[in-house]
Formats: structure tokens, sequence, C-alpha cells
């Protein structure tokens, strides 16, 4: 079973998101090619990860590591440290959501642990216009199997 | 004769002071049995085969061959008659006076629409108000005076841009159509923000003068442009950082569910003026300064509203957890509001607005204790 960020552990969570199918459709469709980058902690050896994300309708529909961002064009990108991903995921794991303060919502809006990079406001809505999808499609992640 | 029982059928029409002769057409097509069929000749592009995409057959389908050109300027006829459809002559005009393409449009709009479509949520359903608990006394009170400003401004962006709707010629009916999607999602937040101050052993806090005054001014804007800048550019951007502040400063998931829910929505109707100013303004450049003079005024109300209690205290108690915190609530206030005025000049720039220059918003929340006198509204 990939890790988290690998491209297999999101396409795995698209795979649980058709299966959910109703579920995210009730939320209904987003169209959004966005890129979540994974910031070495401080003393980490490990190299950022950027992976360029594509949900289309109700299905994500591309996973991929991501060399050139330009060339990836997103529409936002998701940027934390890998500590506060962790975080965010144990929490998933441990009950099925992240608590409230660390949701993808409150992280990026104070800016501190998590913040979005975009060239476009208009674009970067699409964080706050798909919110709902891109948590849920997040929280999928207590159905993954442990590793 | 008929299967259907209508009540008291003998009466109906016995007083009726119009008798109607029946039409030529009744008439022959009685007595022959044989039908007209002429409008079959008489149709618009015909042979259109639209295609459903893979999330169904949406409007961007259907923009097909003449049914997909949006008109710079709409029909002379100023009737309900579908764009692309044959027009008869004599159609009765309904006076639309907004009847140029810049004057309304957003290249977003029909793709805004079926999203908002799609996106509907229920209060009452979606909110998991079984799991909302009683709360430090404090929190309530603050929650519900927040609760009571959304309750109080919501709807003004559907009573507001609602009004210049029905002004709209019916060729530009995707900016309608958003529209009609926007009241319904205001009708929605107005509805949730009640539900919540009702539901959890509080109630109503107070209305706000200067809130109603903000109000006001975006109902008598002069033009749609003009209240589209006010509205949807400052006041809905506000108010979308006031939703994901919501979701943040959310005691509970039941909190954070309905600002979550909401700050989507909110974030379409931002998406919708943002695109229309940027058409505008680039069919008429001159619009910007009527726009200008809409936010300068506008702006001002803001910091005045920044200047009483029942507007800063219940954002900074929610925001550090108690009125104990309230300090740490104001400095986390404080790094707010440069998002705010951030974000708000960040979507001026994307409309094509060069608001920087003129905007009298201290990106400094500290300074709003130095508002200089003549920015107090008058």
């Amino acid at each position: 079973m990939p890790s988290f960020p690998e491209p297999g552990w999101f396409l795995a969570l698209g795979r649980l998101m058709e299966a959910e199918g109703a579920r995210f459709q009730r939320l209904g469709f987003a169209e959004t090619r966005f890129a979540v980058r994974v910031i070495p902690d401080e003393g980490d050896n490990g190299g950022e990860n950027l992976v360029g994300l594509i949900i289309d309708g109700y299905r994500l529909s591309d996973a991929k590591f991501v060399g050139q961002l330009e060339a990836f064009d997103p529409d936002f990108v998701i940027c934390a440290r890998r500590s506060v991903w962790n975080r965010m995921l144990r929490e998933i794991v441990e009950t099925g959501r992240p608590s409230l303060r660390h949701t993808l919502s409150s992280l990026a809006l104070m800016g501190e642990e998590m913040w979005l990079e975009s060239s476009d406001q208009l674009r970067e809505d699409k964080f706050y216009r798909y919110n709902q999808t891109l948590q849920e499609l997040l929280n999928l992640a207590s159905q993954l199997p442990a590793h | 004769m008929g299967s259907v029982h209508i009540k008291d059928e003998e009466r109906i029409g016995s007083e009726a002071k119009v008798k109607l002769q029946p039409s030529v057409y009744l008439q022959k097509l009685y007595e022959t049995g044989t039908p007209d069929l002429g409008w079959m000749d008489n149709m618009a592009e015909w042979g259109v085969r639209a295609k459903p995409g893979n999330l169904g057959l949406r409007l961007k389908d259907i923009q097909i061959g003449t049914y997909g050109q949006i008109p710079d300027h709409g029909g002379d006829h100023r009737s309900m008659a579908p764009r692309g459809a044959v027009i008869p002559e004599g159609l009765p005009s309904l006076g639309f006076t907004l009847n140029e393409k810049a004057e309304v449009w957003a290249d977003n709009a029909a793709e805004l629409y079926e999203e908002a479509v799609a996106r509907q949520w229920s209060s009452a359903r979606d909110i998991p108000w079984s799991e909302l608990k009683p709360l430090p006394d404090d929190l309530e009170r603050a929650m519900c005076q927040l609760c009571t400003f959304l309750t109080e401004v919501e709807f003004i962006a559907a009573d507001a841009p609602t009004r210049w709707m029905s002004q709209m010629n019916q060729d530009f009916f995707e900016v309608k159509m958003f529209l009609a999607t926007q009241a319904m999602d205001e009708a929605r937040h107005m509805d949730v923000f009640r539900k919540r101050a009702l539901a959890n052993g509080g109630g109503l806090g107070t209305a706000s003068v200067l809130s109603e005054l903000s109000l006001k001014r975006i109902f008598d804007a002069p033009s749609f442009s003009a209240q589209t800048g006010r509205l949807h550019l400052l006041g809905e951007g506000f108010v979308l950082t006031m939703f994901r502040q919501g979701e943040f400063i959310a005691p509970s998931r039941v909190d954070q569910e309905i600002f979550r829910r909401c700050m989507q929505d909110e974030s379409r109707h931002v998406g919708y003026g943002t695109m229309h100013l940027r058409a505008q303004l680039r069919a008429n450049p001159d619009v910007a300064e009527e726009i200008h003079e809409q936010l300068d005024d506008a702006e001002r109300i803001l910091l005045e509203t920044f200047s009483i209690p029942e507007s800063v205290e219940p954002m900074a108690i929610l925001m550090g957890g108690g009125v104990k915190n309230f300090d740490k609530g104001m400095e986390l206030q404080g790094q707010l509001w440069r998002r705010i005025v951030h974000e708000y000049l960040q979507r001026c720039d994307s409309a094509g607005l060069d608001r920087r220059p003129r905007c009298i918003l201290p990106t400094d929340f500290s300074k709003l204790v130095d508002t200089p006198q003549d920015a107090v509204v008058s």
C-alpha cells in the first residue's frame, strides 16, 4: 500500500470516493486541479513532495508527482509541513475526521501551519467552493489499511 | 362526459363578463379534423443534438450553434421569448432596462449555476443538530450575536440583486438563473443562522444600525454593476472570510458544518461578482469610477462597523475560546484582518479594478483605532 503523499495513496482515496458514490454526489460535483505540497520538517532529510490532483465531478481522475508546477497549472496549492499533514491524517484515522481546528479550511485560514498558493484569487476560491468535497476526500484515509 | 369530476361544474362561467369567440383555427380543426402543423416549418436552428458530458447534460453542453451565441445587445423585443427561438411580431415588451451584455454578464455564470444546483444542501437534513451540546455562556452568547448579524445581513444578497434581475434582458438568462440560486443560497443562510441562534439555549442578540446602513446602501446602489462591486466584491468577500473564520471558531461540529457549507455557497457569489466586473470593466472602463465611489463608501462603513462592541467582541471571544482569552482572540482577529484586506484587493485585481491606491482599509488591524476623522460615515 503506497503511503502519503505518494500518488498511489491519493488514487486509493479516489477509488474509495467512487465506491462511496452517493455521499459525494450529495455534496455536488467538483471540478478542480490542485496540488498538495509536503514540506519536510526541520531536520528531516527527505525532500519536498509535490503531488498534482484532478477532481472531475465525483471522481479523483488523476494523481501524479509534479515537477514543474507551471506545467500542471493548478487552481491552488495546499502547502504544509509533513508533521502538519501527518497530524491531520492521524486524527482522521483515529476519529474519521480532523479535530475542529485542524481541518483544511481552519488551518489554511490562519495560514501559519498550512497555506494556499495561487496566482489568481478566483482560482484559489475553488478551495472554498469545493471545500467539503476536499475534506471528505481526505477523511476517507480512515478507511485505508494501516501501514 | 369527462372522467375528472370538477366541483360545481355547472356554475363555471355563469357570471363571466367576457364572452370569447371560438377561434377560426379551432373551428376548422373540429370541422375537418385536420391539424394545421404550420408551426413545424417555423422552427429555429434544427437538428441540434446536445450530448451530455460525464456530469449529465449541462448548460455548457447545449451552447451549440446559434443557441450558444450570447449577443452583445439583448433582443429588442424585451420579452421573455427564449434566446434562439423564432421571434414573432407583436411580443409585448417587459421593459427590461439592462440590455447590454456587459451590464450583467459573467463568463462563469452558467458554470456557477450548475454548480449551485448540484451543491444545494438542507439546513434541516445536512446539519447534525442532534450533536449540539450546551456551551459555556460567553461562547453561546457570542455565537448567538454572530448568528444575529449573519441572519440580518445575508438576505440582502437575494433582495438586492433580484431587484435588478427583473430588469435584465432575457437573452442573458444564464445570469438570471445564477442569481436565482444565489437567492436560494441566501434564504438557506438566513434560515440556518436563525435556527442556530434558537437551537442551543440562546436566542437572537442585537441588530445593528451600521449593518442596516450598509444594507441600505447596497439596496440603493445606482446600477447593477455598482451594486455588484459593493455587494459581491466587498460585502460577500468579507462574509466569505467570516464563514471561513466560522469553521475555525466553531465550538462544535454543528457550527463547523454550518459555516463550511455557507462558505462554499458564498464563494460562488464572489466568483460571479468578480467575473462580472471583469467583463464590465473590459467593455466599459469608465464604469471603474462608479465602482470606486461605491467602494469608497462601503469601505468607510465597514470600518465604522468594526468600531462597535457587538461586531468586534463576539468574534474575538469565539476566536480566543472565551472571554478569558479575549486578548488572544483579538490578536487572531488582527491576523485575519490582514487576510480579509489582502483577499479583497486580490479580487479587485482579478476583476481588473486597481483599488490599491484608493483603498482606505488599513492592512494593520490596530490602525482601526486611528481611523481619520474624514472616514466617519455621514
